[in-house]
């Protein structure tokens, strides 16, 4: 049988992608089929040389965090503060359909990547610039990382406990959501480029992306300038809802109810249907406002049983419930590894390494299935020998001059 | 001359939840009307229900301007149809087998009840790409589970993880894992569901053919912590404890006015960050000499810190910092963040006006495409304002046709 051809199949991208979001947008479109070209160099190391590394033992090819975003590519190492390697990355754009950035604004220009030097080599480019406040305004020379931006964006303020201090969302949240509207983008560009010829500049704020959530919170404030407040897993229009103990360390399961039918077999199921007649409890209304003395009567309900059976129980009567899962719990979930969502592609160093992949399936089957991420200047000789036709002993001059590194 | 977007010229058919409403599925097909394509949503007679859900302009409800409504389904056109009359489904059915793509968010059972499965549609239409949206998908032991934001933030293993880094959980035995106040399972799941949507597009470019993509809430939840996987996968799980680890500072702390991001994980950081605060005399201790030795010390250290950022307010820390290259910066309110100077030059929000003339924002597009700019072509429909214009545009509909198979606008 012949390999399904990807939609991405012939295209080429030179990734300088920075830390997530940017390597985490060239990824997926790797595994879409693109040719990706990640250039990177052993002297300004980020995620290779952070934790988590394969069993707590540090080493530059044993890091997850870079790992679970760089699968699927080719790494190719250069020195871009020798103008032989700049120049070098200049080849590799010349035959390369997208570019994809994240440097501080102004980093690429300084080295002549900027997009109009680019345009100058290859005039149909889809190029994407990326920030934490983007390459406009104010704020653009700035640095964030994802805590700044979730503090920046409000997103911090509209998330945390009652009567309590924002709080930072998890999983580094903003990172690869900024990651997927660019995947978005540059699907859009490619698409438009395949009917028209024409390439692009695109560029993202992360900021603005965060603040694409916080719509009712927007027009509120603009409004009449009413904040809003933290209200902990409280939900405006929905009681209970929230996430409840059961017992043993750390195991959580969340509850939703919206409808006066589905608390009815809540009740039922926790054994108390009374609560259901309770004039506290027995509409959507009354629950609203009598959650201080509701929440408890749950807790004390879940604390005795394991989440799993609470989830299929409620889930059985047609009521929304799921655990809290941790990312162990994630990875393990039997659900989603029969959906094909956790793949394991084996690492030359570290071994088979379970990552989440596609959150969608094609046709019923995952659209394609990742490769592991390379090791450090693994496809030097290929990006340089074969793309750029570089000689053998000019490449070695290279490696000898430290402009491939 | 207004450009065109990047998807002109397709036709996309929206079916959301009729009773409890879904963000994601709304807002994977406004985000393909924000590239252009015609997109035109489908409402029951009692309309969407994001059109009860406000915030209203003039704090009275009014379902043609509610706030969640118009942010959901600007970009698009409506066409309303009793989907459970003979009818209104015959009429729907003919505007799948025009479509390009028919997008749907709802839950499994209500995918097969309906019966917007690809298999149904593929014969009359081989070019459709079918984008169903489900809590958690539609196939494996659980895709019959019912879900919303708060379940996909928790199954999706988010919750778990919030707080993040460099926050921590205080009392880890009391405070749950939390999700947000926001939809945010349903906007990523919409914007992951946009993604694959233009990647079958560029498929179908090369097969001719569309496909079904079955797309689950709490896996597009997990699919955007790859970090935090990563810990599972290479070491152990981030456990919920309070903890530090690092270097530091990296964190938040309140100040006069607010909280404020101190962050010196930089020695040359640190300098200038003890420089601003009058190198007071615990800045050249030991214990605190390098990141690593102040993460070691944190619970020392924070205290100290902390006194200096509650004598000031977070602009003046931020101003001072910013000055000696230290990015710190003031957390900002929703209202902060509207109003600030960055926000207001980057012209990011859109300025809407309520049927009583009531001034208000909503956020707008986050991408800048240079050729194939995001536009608000369009405001949210009324409900039912185009049903003749589109059922006559795409399907032929005679003014009688219509009126049987569809609700006029009011």
């Amino acid at each position: 049988m012949t390999k399904p051809l990807l939609p991405l199949e012939g295209v080429r991208i030179a990734d300088f992608g920075q830390i997530i979001a940017v390597p985490y947008t060239a990824q997926m479109l790797a595994w879409l089929g693109a040719e990706v070209i990640l250039i990177e160099t052993e002297d300004r190391l980020t995620t290779r040389a952070w934790p988590p590394f394969a069993e707590a033992e540090p080493g530059v090819n044993r890091s997850g965090g870079f790992n679970l975003v760089n699968s699927s590519k080719m790494s190719c190492t250069l020195n871009l503060r020798d103008p032989e390697g700049v120049a070098l990355a200049r080849q590799i754009i010349a035959v390369s359909d997208v570019v994809v950035e994240n440097y501080s604004s102004g980093t690429m220009e300084r080295m002549g990547l900027g997009y109009e030097d680019v345009r100058a080599l290859r005039p149909d480019v889809v190029y994407l610039s990326l920030g934490a406040f983007g390459r406009t305004g104010p704020m653009k020379d700035l640095v964030g990382f994802h805590s700044v931006i979730n503090l920046f964006s409000g997103l911090a303020s509209v998330t945390g406990h009652k009567g309590s201090h924002p709080r930072i969302m998890g999983g580094l949240f903003p990172d690869a959501f900024s990651g997927c509207y660019c995947v978005l983008a540059l699907l859009e560009a490619l698409y438009h480029r395949a009917n028209t010829g024409e390439g692009q500049h695109i560029e993202v704020a992360m900021t603005e992306v965060l603040a694409t959530i916080l719509p009712e919170a927007v027009m509120e404030y603009s409004l009449d300038g009413t904040e809003p407040e933290r209200v902990g897993n409280r939900h405006q229009e929905k009681a209970p809802h929230g996430v409840f103990r059961c017992p043993g360390d750390q195991n959580w399961v969340a509850i939703s109810v919206e409808s006066d039918i589905q608390f009815r077999a809540l009740a039922k199921i926790a054994g108390s249907p009374r609560w259901a007649d309770d004039p506290r409890f027995s509409t959507t209304e009354a629950r609203l406002s009598h959650q201080d003395e509701l929440e408890p009567l749950i807790e004390q309900w879940t604390e005795g049983l394991p989440v799993q059976e609470v989830v299929e129980s409620l889930q059985a009567a047609g009521v929304p419930a799921g655990p809290a899962l941790d990312s162990a719990q994630v990875l393990a979930d039997p659900h989603m590894v029969q959906r094909g969502f956790v793949q394991s592609p084996d690492h030359q160093v570290v071994g088979p390494r379970p990552m989440g992949a596609f959150s969608w399936t094609v046709n019923g089957v995952q659209p394609a299935i990742p490769r592991s991420a390379p090791l450090l200047g693994e496809h030097n000789k290929k990006v340089m020998q074969e793309l750029l036709q570089v000689p053998d002993e000019e490449f070695e001059r290279l490696l000898e001059n430290g402009v491939i590194r | 001359m207004l450009q065109e977007g990047a998807l002109a010229g397709l036709k996309v058919l929206e079916l959301t939840d009729q009773v409890s409403g879904q963000v994601a599925g709304s807002f994977c097909a406004r985000l393909l009307g924000d590239a252009g394509a015609d997109v035109v949503k489908v409402e029951p007679p009692q309309g969407d229900h994001y059109r009860r859900s406000g915030p209203y302009p003039g704090g009275v409800p009014d379902p043609d301007c509610s706030g969640m409504f118009l942010y959901l389904n600007s970009n698009k056109r409506g066409v309303s149809l009793d989907i459970e009359s003979p009818e209104g489904r015959a009429a729907f059915q003919d505007l799948v087998a025009a479509s390009d793509f028919l997008v749907s968010g709802q839950n499994s059972a209500e995918v097969e009840r309906l019966g917007l499965r690809r298999e149904r549609s593929a014969a009359s239409n081989p070019g459709l790409i079918v984008v169903t949206i489900t809590p958690f998908g539609l196939t494996g032991p659980n895709s019959a589970y019912l879900g919303d934001d708060l379940i996909a933030i928790s199954s999706g293993g988010m919750a778990y993880a919030t707080p993040g880094i460099p926050d921590r959980v205080e009392d880890p035995g009391r405070e749950p894992p939390l999700r947000s106040s926001t939809h945010m399972a349903g906007y990523l799941a919409g914007v992951q569901g946009a993604m694959a949507g233009v990647a079958a597009l560029l498929s179908r470019s090369i097969t001719g053919t569309g496909c079904e993509i079955d797309l689950s809430m709490q896996e597009a939840v997990a699919a955007v912590m790859p970090f935090e996987l990563a810990h599972a996968s290479y070491h152990e799980a981030k456990p919920r404890r309070p903890e530090v680890f690092g270097v530091m500072p990296n964190t938040y702390l309140p100040c006069q006015d607010g909280y404020v991001v101190v962050m010196a994980v930089m020695d040359a950081h640190w300098r200038n960050l003890m420089d601003i605060a009058d190198n007071p005399d615990w800045a050249e201790l030991e214990v605190f000499s390098s990141g690593v030795e102040r993460a070691r010390n944190w619970d020392a250290l924070e205290p100290l810190l902390l006194e200096w950022t509650m004598a000031h307010t977070g602009a003046e820390i931020a101003q001072l910092a910013q000055e000696r290259g230290i990015p710190c910066f003031p957390a900002y309110t929703v209202g902060q963040m509207v109003d600030s100077a960055h926000v207001i030059e980057r012209g990011f929000m859109i300025d809407m006006e309520g049927s009583g003339g009531q001034r208000f924002k909503l956020p707008g597009y986050p991408v800048r495409l240079e050729r194939t700019p995001w536009q608000f072509f369009r405001p949210a429909p009324k409900l039912g304002e185009h049903t003749s214009e589109v059922l006559g545009e795409w399907l032929g509909y005679t003014a009688s046709q219509v009126s049987t198979a569809g609700v006029e606008a009011r």
